[in-house]
């Protein structure tokens, strides 16, 4: 039986008995008591006439005294009925409505919808457990791909009604999401999910998310979120797929745009990041970088720094951090105890000279006056801020008034002050969102890594006459029976299948299709931009990029073999078994007649 | 003691008992069944089976599921009983008190179940 309604029958058993025993009590007395007709002579009430009047006078309906006029000990026993069946009325009712106000038959109530919801989810889904900044790009990423998403949250408030405007029915339960049986109620052991997905705010949660999601399903894909290494380690050992560990993808980025700012912006691009686009590349100059703030996100960026040979005057207020710092690093590095806030810290850390300022301290107000008091002493300083908390946005808006300055009046965050902007919600569901659409593109950036800056602009310029100003799409085809049947089929029947033809446009024969091949994986060989000559072989992985409309131009070349010819060979095949005969008489007249 | 247990077999028990009293006598001779009776076996059995709402236990379906047959039989009969008397206004006539012992016949049937049910839940505690 459901929770739900055996806690209703519990709580509602003792009221019905009462009214049972009052309604039985109240009709007995009416039969027993002798009434008088309009004859003047005596008669008794039926068991269904009883029972008739004390339901209408029960439930205060009172139709009055009939068939015939009561009599005074009809009328006493009466207004017993009435205060007895009333006041078994009030306490049934008031029993129901306290039931339902009662917090924990509420919390049933949403936990069997929940259960309920994930049952009917008739797609693929992912689970994701928190629903904060990061939970909710991860949630609109996977309804963009079609995917289902079940979400689990821990602290309750108003997202609960935002998700109820998605276009997808969303089950959101608001529970704690380290119990293993409330994964369960997400359905965590369905074939139908695909994987978990753990960004609370958490590291422990995330740990134990990612530990009972592999043991309720193995095969299920599990995405953590971590800030430290030691549960990354212990995340690993359990089999987690994806560690997402925000400071280090950022330090990833950063030593892309050291090397190749045309690469990180390349990689801003493909992975959707908002505000990028292709015409606007970073530029870096050559010089010193001024680092404030040593923490987790300093000391990983200043490992970045150091690798590339460059010297870093790093700015902190705390005196225990710099005589570590001198104790590990023998380099010409400096360290200056402030908080880099004011333009005398700048000043001395020599920012009219230095390439770029890192304002990565774990305050936000702090990080945004290091920016403005950086980009007055210096216009071309690079800058790169670090937002812990989407929620200070207000706290901005204060500082913008209190600066007044006329380069930057309207400043909403630290993105729109900084060149780069570490954002550790944005990065996390960036990442994730290659993972769950384009698995290849971290393939992709590894070997692209490699690359000089030249290849990248040529890249850039490639991309941009594709796509334009438009967001980009990436997608991968897969060459197997499932995903391209057609070319699977003329693969095994050994004819030759060069990626040009798949990116040919199949109602124009002439024009190639508005994509790039940026990646063509065969078994643990990656090839960077194939050739478009390249021959195709069966379980091959392409990654292409476009707008989303030329995917699905692409589809039916890869699912048709007749259209698949016709690309190919630019002539329309015969369908029908008829048709096909005809054509073959007609081909041999053709061969018969030629020769002469 | 279980003092649920003990009403809940009272119950149950007085309500066969008072069904067994309505149902002996000629099946058509309204003389051997009392209407008084058929009020009291209705009253009890509501109660038993509202006595079994929101047990989770398997002995608790199957009793709530046999009550609540009993229920649905003896409603019937008292229809058909308000029918003859107050609709039709025949009075009740041999074919609808056999009518309406055949089918409280019905509800002591399932009374039994109830009570064998009840005796083997028994059975199995007092080991």
């Amino acid at each position: 039986m459901n929770e739900v309604t055996a806690l209703f029958l519990r709580r509602i058993k003792a009221p019905l008995i009462l009214m049972v025993t009052v309604y039985s009590i109240a009709i007995l007395g009416m039969i027993l008591i002798p009434g008088i007709d309009e004859n003047g002579d005596s008669w008794h009430m039926s068991i269904f006439h009883a029972f008739y009047f004390v339901s209408y006078t029960a439930t205060t309906i009172g139709f009055g005294e009939i068939p015939y006029p009561l009599t005074e000990a009809q009328r006493l026993w009466t207004v017993f009925i009435i205060y007895m069946t009333v006041i078994s009325w009030f306490y049934a009712l008031g029993t129901v409505i306290s039931l339902y106000q009662d917090k924990a038959f509420q919390t049933e109530r949403k936990k069997s919808r929940f259960k309920r919801d994930v049952r009917n989810v008739n797609r693929p889904y992912y689970v994701v457990c928190g629903y904060g900044e990061t939970g909710k790009a991860v949630v609109d990423a996977l309804l963009d791909e079609h995917f289902g998403a079940v979400v689990i949250e821990q602290i309750e408030d108003l997202s609960e009604i935002s998700i109820h405007d998605k276009l997808v029915h969303v089950p959101y339960l608001t529970a704690d999401a380290s119990k293993p049986e409330v994964l369960e109620y997400a359905g965590v052991h369905q074939d139908k999910c695909r994987g978990v997905i753990a960004v609370t705010s958490s590291d422990e949660t995330n740990l134990i998310i990612a530990i009972s999601s592999k043991l309720l399903h193995p095969n299920v894909v599990v995405i953590c979120r971590s800030d430290n290494k030691e549960h990354e380690d212990n995340m690993l050992s359990f089999g987690t797929d994806h560690i997402i560990n925000p400071f280090e993808s950022f330090a990833e980025v950063f030593r892309m745009s050291l090397h190749s700012p045309s690469m990180e912006l390349i990689y801003d691009w493909l992975t959707g990041a908002p505000n990028t686009s292709l015409s606007t590349p970073l530029n870096i100059e050559s010089g010193h970088w001024i680092l404030s703030g040593y923490g987790r996100f300093g000391k990983q960026l200043h490992k970045e720094l150091r690798i590339k040979n460059i010297r870093t005057v790093i700015i902190d207020p705390r005196k225990k951090i710099k005589t570590e710092f001198f104790k590990n690093n023998q380099t010409d590095d400096d360290f200056i105890i402030g908080t880099g806030t004011d333009a005398e810290t700048l000043t001395k850390a020599g920012i009219d000279t230095a390439a770029g300022v890192i304002a990565g301290t774990d305050n936000d107000s702090n990080n945004l006056s290091i920016i403005m008091t950086a980009r007055q002493l210096n216009k071309n300083v690079f800058v790169i801020g670090r937002e812990n908390s989407y929620k200070n946005k207000l706290l901005y808006k204060k500082v913008n008034d209190h600066y007044q300055t006329d380069i930057h009046r309207n400043i909403e965050d630290i993105s729109t002050v900084a060149h780069l902007t570490m954002q550790p919600s944005e990065i996390i569901a960036r990442e994730i969102r290659s993972i769950l659409i384009a698995p290849l593109l971290i393939d992709f950036i590894r070997l692209a890594a490699h690359e000089d800056q030249e290849w990248a602009n040529i890249t850039i310029s490639r991309l941009s006459a594709v796509i334009g100003e438009n967001r980009p799409y990436l997608w991968t085809v897969n060459i197997t029976k499932e995903n391209a049947p057609a070319i699977a089929q003329a693969l095994g029947f050994g004819r030759s299948i060069q990626i040009k033809h798949i990116t040919r446009d199949p109602v124009i024969l002439s024009k190639q299709l508005d994509c790039v091949t940026l990646l063509l994986k065969r078994g643990d060989e990656s090839f960077l931009l194939p050739d478009e000559e390249t021959e195709l072989k069966a379980f091959d992985q392409i990654m292409f990029c476009g707008l989303r409309k030329v995917k699905y131009a692409m589809s039916p070349t890869l699912t048709d073999i007749s259209l698949l010819n016709y690309v190919m060979t630019s002539k329309n095949e015969a369908q029908s078994y008829i048709w096909k005969k005809i054509t073959l008489l007609l081909r041999k007249e053709d061969k018969r007649s030629s020769p002469r | 003691m279980n003092r649920e247990k003990v009403w809940f077999s009272f119950f149950m028990i007085l309500a066969l008992t008072l069904n067994f009293g309505f149902f002996y006598g000629e099946i058509d001779d309204p003389i051997h069944h009392n209407v008084y009776e058929l009020f009291a076996v209705i009253v009890v059995n509501l109660i038993a089976t509202i006595m079994k709402f929101g047990d989770k236990t398997q002995m608790g379906a199957m009793l709530l599921a046999t009550s609540l047959v009993a229920v649905v039989q003896l409603f019937a009969a008292s229809f058909v009983w308000i029918f003859a008397e107050h609709i039709q206004q025949t009075g009740l006539t041999a074919t609808s008190m056999s009518t309406i012992v055949a089918l409280s016949g019905g509800a002591m049937l399932a009374n039994i179940i109830s009570v064998i049910l009840l005796m083997i839940e028994a059975s199995r505690f007092e080991r």
